[in-house]
């Protein structure tokens, strides 16, 4: 199967590690994804918020290219990216008059045939749990992790069709195939604040704080997540949480496909571990005790 | 609170919105579940209950200047919920648009309505997000120049702010998209 690869602009900027770290499990999985030729902006949040018609245009362009060049799945890492390509083939599928305007304007035609993929879909329905599994050299045994879904992966799910959106459990699989054991915590969905992490910082750390502290409070070494603005808020902002709330926290938020890579027994580094804010020193310190007590 | 409206005006405001956001606002039955599980309920002045009665009121002014709808984050718990299956998070986009298209400018969360601005001319001139442009730019409309500053070396040394950015090549087709749909 051709499978096209919608890195986004997160991807090749502030989530470096995301990408990075995909293409280094991908590698090791013997698979192999092509970036869709071209590839323009998404118009993410800032689209769909004051202009409908650019929210279908811009993501369908990318769609058009990929589905011209044969491609039968997309795989889109970002959870915004993701949801906002589903939301254009969504919407593209349903409504013939909207269809028609934007291929119009595109000059190009879209059939919406092809399979669209966020990063977990793609990691257990394309790639699939018994590949991943048969990779997995240094079980990450005795290690505890919160998997934090947020919004964009889940919600809404008539269009989404991906998991539960009130307790989703994808992300939680995933973990328990690397060894270590999922912790179940009350805010796995609730939104990290988004795309207001610039306009509103002062929403974002309240909202990002109950969730951290509520993993925290779980007893978590560590956080995954499959969405670069989750990890911004999560990761990069914390260390003025911690101020505001004058509560440390401390804990390493790593990409799913990064707790993956470690488990596969790949070093950190080729993993760009280190991009993170938060450093993960300590456990990746306990994860080698772990593995050579093994 | 004393508002007098014009029942054509009425008429039309709430048709407008029904007709860009494809759903009924008569389906609301006002039980609030909406307005319960928003994240960001803590800061609005209206509820999302209560900007759904409004608009269907055509209450115009109060819900296109209010800051509940550049509060709402899009997280779309409230459509997820809604026991109506209304489309709680699409009004918000709907009223968004129609104050822009009117040049309504929120007085309390206008940087909200400039990130999204900058964001999509952002989109327009290279066609993919240059995130050091971005914030820049940003930085310079809203005038919080500072603000978040202390974060920028430590994202510089881990190489999470790229000093370049990238321009596509279609950018002639992304000026049409524009040109089309702005």
């Amino acid at each position: 199967m051709k499978l096209a690869y919608y890195p986004g602009c997160s991807l090749k900027g502030t989530s470096f590690e995301y990408e990075v770290s995909l293409l280094k499990i991908l590698e090791v999985l013997n698979m192999e994804i092509k970036e869709i030729p071209d590839w323009n902006c998404c118009g993410a949040s800032a689209a769909h918020s004051i202009n409908h018609n650019l929210s279908v245009a811009l993501p369908a362009r990318n769609l058009a290219i990929a589905e011209k060049d044969g491609y039968e799945s997309v795989l889109a890492p970002c959870a915004a990216c993701s949801n906002r390509l589903k939301n254009a083939d969504y919407e593209l599928k349903n409504d013939d008059i909207l269809k028609k305007k934007i291929t119009d304007s595109l000059e190009m035609p879209y059939n919406a045939e092809m399979s669209i993929n966020n990063m977990l879909e793609f990691l257990i329905g394309v790639v699939g749990k018994d590949k991943i599994k048969s990779m997995v050299k240094k079980p990450l045994s005795g290690i505890k992790v919160a998997s934090y879904y947020g919004c964009l992966l889940v919600r809404p799910p008539k269009v989404m069709q991906f998991d539960d959106p009130e307790n989703p459990v994808t992300m939680d699989e995933l973990v328990a195939l690397t060894g270590a054991e999922p912790v179940d915590y009350s805010f796995k969905t609730e939104c990290c604040g988004a795309i207001n992490s610039l306009s509103k910082p002062d929403v974002v750390m309240a909202l990002t704080g109950n969730i951290l502290y509520d993993i925290k409070k779980n007893g978590a070494d560590l956080v995954v997540v499959a969405c670069p603005l989750c990890h911004s808020n999560l990761d990069v902002r914390q260390r003025e949480i911690e101020r505001k709330y004058d509560e440390k926290l401390g804990l390493p938020v790593l990409f799913i496909t990064e707790l993956l890579g470690l488990s596969f027994g790949i070093d950190p580094k080729d993993l760009a571990i280190d991009g993170h804010m938060v450093a993960a020193d300590r456990v990746l310190k306990k994860i080698k005790e772990l593995t050579n007590q093994q | 609170m004393k508002t007098v409206i014009n029942e054509q005006n009425r008429r039309n405001f709430a048709a407008q919105v029904e007709s860009m956001l494809h759903d009924k606002l008569a389906k609301c039955y006002q039980c609030g579940k909406c307005s319960a599980g928003c994240p960001v309920n803590f800061e609005m002045d209206y509820t999302p209950n209560q900007i759904i009665k409004m608009t269907e009121l055509g209450m115009e002014d109060k819900v296109l200047s209010s800051k509940t709808i550049w509060l709402c984050v899009s997280c779309n718990t409230c459509s997820t919920r809604c026991p109506k299956g209304f489309e709680v998070t699409g009004i918000m986009d709907v009223l968004r648009e129609i104050a822009e298209k009117k040049g309504i400018v929120s007085k309390v969360e206008k940087e909200v309505q400039m990130f999204h601005e900058v964001f999509l001319d952002n989109v327009k001139s290279n066609g993919r997000i240059f995130e050091l442009e971005l914030v820049g730019k940003y930085k310079l409309k809203t005038r919080h120049l500072f603000r978040d500053m202390f974060l920028a070396p430590k994202m510089l040394e881990k190489g999470k702010l790229k000093m370049h950015g990238e321009k596509i090549a279609g950018l002639n087709q992304i000026a049409k998209i524009f040109k089309d749909f702005e």
